[in-house]
């Protein structure tokens, strides 16, 4: 893996080059174009034993850090000493260069053909260990190791877990490609092991994940040019159409204990929110409106829903409770608000909001009633919420292109994840997996 | 820009009156300039004429009157696709000659079936264009069925943003993305 590094005052961009020789073609890259100013220094010495390896573990957990924009990793050719455990720990060459937290680590192949892992973190001031563990992994998962001690780390240092080890949905379009333009396709975070999960020449949208991280839930017009809601395994590819009425069938979202989806169809005629029960296929009616009805969201307590809804004029999200079906209105600031998710915790609600023209990523404080725009961009849409809270990923545009971006809910860090070919959208970040 | 539509206007219901048949009024006394009837053979509806093509060269093609100039529309089937204005799903005046053509073809056509497929431009979001989109193909569904086409004919599928015409971000992209395809899918003329 190359890193190319390159500073400014106010910006910190971190451009990770290909690193998967093998299935290169489509993958992401990560670029972080705005890190909190007081971002924790914290110094990832290069692990022992990694020459030869199929993947940098340390490299994969100083991107992942950085990435957070909540840490700030040191220059490798900076530092004093590289220590690779406890015992070559000099706190003294990390105090002299403003670092909080170091990272030690070693790999070393075994005869198994797997790797064992081992990593330490220590606390600089205080000069104590935080953390020591050992993994043993297969070569195949050392990404997934990296992410685990990413997650680690990052616990440990801000209290949250980490979402490293989490995976984004995301809908490609390839106006090149005659046959499939439209591909489903899913990544880690960090926008690596990209894996194809449906190619179409028809429309593919709206892709959302079951609360178990298990299977996928989409729209997709293959059959004649007509949408249908699919509900799709991920790991046999089994998948059934759960929704092919007459109109739209679009917009699913899984129900938190994962039994129903709540979805929009236009069966009636005008749109509307439906709940599908996906064991018995009962079909309930949400709302009754001869405006438009569309785009539910769950909240954590399964007991209600937000959804856009235009019975006001233009759109504005509403939230329902599912139990009386009686509605309210939550959005009330500007003309235009749609596409709403959620935090985990059901504190804030995050959704497109139009200004001027612009569309940008707004985030409401359900708690204390503000409401703040997160992004510069202007053609924002599919805010989707990491499983931790910190960030949300949304799709956007850069120079005509569509490109997926991640801000986080204080919008103090941004980073690109531009797209090596075809437009990138409609990202929907996975549950903890 | 906006005083471009009263003239298009005008040019158009000349257009549409010329094309239409005139059937002499019921003697109204109260019409001073009440034509002489000039002869008293029986009236015959007049088969319907070329659409009278009014010169549209000095009508600019903007963004703004995309879904409204005459250029777009022939008043036969042979055009396909309807244009809407920025958050509208009104049928535009300059295309009713056209959509008649297609009612008339469908109702004399029997076997003949129409897909009516709905698009907006790129702004906003997805789902939420889905809906705006499957209101334009409403619309036009609901035209030709005023005009006595059987709802069997008809099928409307709405694709928001998804399959947009002009691939471009600007202003007159989206005016051609804005729009409703009327596709054959049996019997096409």
């Amino acid at each position: 893996m190359k890193l190319m590094k390159h500073r400014s005052i106010q910006a910190v961009m971190v451009m990770l080059a290909m690193l998967w020789a093998g299935s290169a073609s489509a993958e992401l890259l990560i670029r972080v174009t705005e890190g909190r100013v007081d971002a924790v220094p914290i110094a990832v010495v290069p692990f022992a034993g990694a020459q030869g390896a199929p993947e940098d573990v340390s490299q994969i957990v100083e991107a992942d850090l950085h990435r957070s924009g909540q840490f700030k990793p040191l220059p490798a050719e900076d530092m004093l000493s590289r220590p690779s455990n406890e015992s070559e720990m000099i706190y003294r060459d990390f105090r002299v260069l403003g670092m909080e937290y170091v990272v030690t680590g070693s790999m070393k192949a075994l005869e198994s053909g797997g790797y064992e892992v081992k990593y330490a973190l220590f606390d600089v001031s205080r000069q104590v260990k935080l953390l020591e563990e050992s993994y043993r992994p297969p070569a195949s998962q050392l990404r997934d190791v990296a992410h685990a001690i990413s997650d680690r780390i990052y616990e440990q240092l801000t209290g949250i877990p980490g979402a490293f080890s989490t995976k984004i949905l995301y809908v490609t379009y390839n106006r090149n490609d005659g046959k499939n333009p439209y591909q489903l396709q899913y990544a880690d975070a960090d926008g690596h092991r990209v894996t194809t999960i449906l190619r179409s020449k028809e429309p593919i949208m709206s892709p959302t994940w079951s609360p178990d991280g298990r299977k996928v839930a989409y729209v997709s017009f293959e059959n004649k040019g007509l949408p249908s809601i699919y509900v799709h395994e991920l790991a046999t590819t089994q998948r059934e159409r759960v929704s092919s009425f007459k109109g739209i069938n679009g917009a699913p979202d899984w129900s938190p204990d994962g039994q129903k989806l709540a979805l929009t169809l236009s069966r009636d005629g005008n749109p509307e929110i439906y709940m599908l029960d996906l064991n018995t296929k009962a079909l309930t009616r949400l709302t009754q409106h001869y405006g438009i009805d569309t785009e539910p969201r769950w909240l954590p307590d399964g007991k209600s829903l937000v959804f856009t809804s235009s019975r006001s004029g233009g759109p504005q999200i509403y939230k329902l409770n599912i139990n009386d079906k009686s509605v309210r209105r939550v959005s009330f600031q500007g003309a235009y608000n749609a596409r709403s998710d959620v935090t985990p915790d059901g504190r804030y609600l995050v959704y497109v909001h139009r200004r001027n023209g612009s569309f940008n990523v707004g985030v409401q404080d359900l708690q204390r009633g503000t409401f703040n725009i997160v992004t510069r961009t202007d053609m924002d849409e599919s805010p989707s919420v990491a499983p931790n809270g910190s960030m949300v990923i949304y799709g956007t545009q850069d120079g005509g292109t569509g490109v997926l971006q991640a801000v986080s809910i204080d919008g103090r860090v941004k980073v690109e994840l531009p797209s090596k070919e075809g437009e990138v959208r409609e990202p929907a970040w996975s549950p903890f997996l | 820009m906006r005083s471009f539509l009263n003239p298009l206007f005008a040019l158009m219901l000349a257009a549409v009156l010329a094309a239409c048949s005139s059937t002499p009024a019921e003697d109204d006394s109260s019409a001073t300039t009440a034509p002489e009837p000039t002869d008293t053979s029986p009236v015959t509806p007049v088969e319907p004429a070329e659409p009278v093509k009014p010169d549209t060269s000095s009508i600019p093609l903007t963004a703004d009157n995309f879904y409204n100039h005459p250029s777009n529309y022939d008043g036969t089937t042979d055009t396909r696709v309807i244009y809407f204005a920025f958050d509208s799903n009104t049928v535009p005046a300059a295309a009713f000659e056209t959509l008649r053509a297609h009612a008339t073809y469908l109702k004399n056509n029997s076997n003949a079936k129409v897909r009516l497929e709905g698009h907006a431009d790129e702004r906003g979001t997805r789902e939420y264009n889905v809906a705006l989109s499957e209101r334009r193909s409403q619309a036009v569904e609901k035209f030709l069925r005023v005009q006595g086409v059987s709802s069997s004919q008809i099928e409307v599928v709405s694709y928001g943003e998804e399959k947009p015409a002009a691939s471009g971000h600007s202003e007159m992209d989206w005016a051609k993305n804005r729009r409703v395809e009327i596709n054959y899918t049996a019997g096409t003329p």
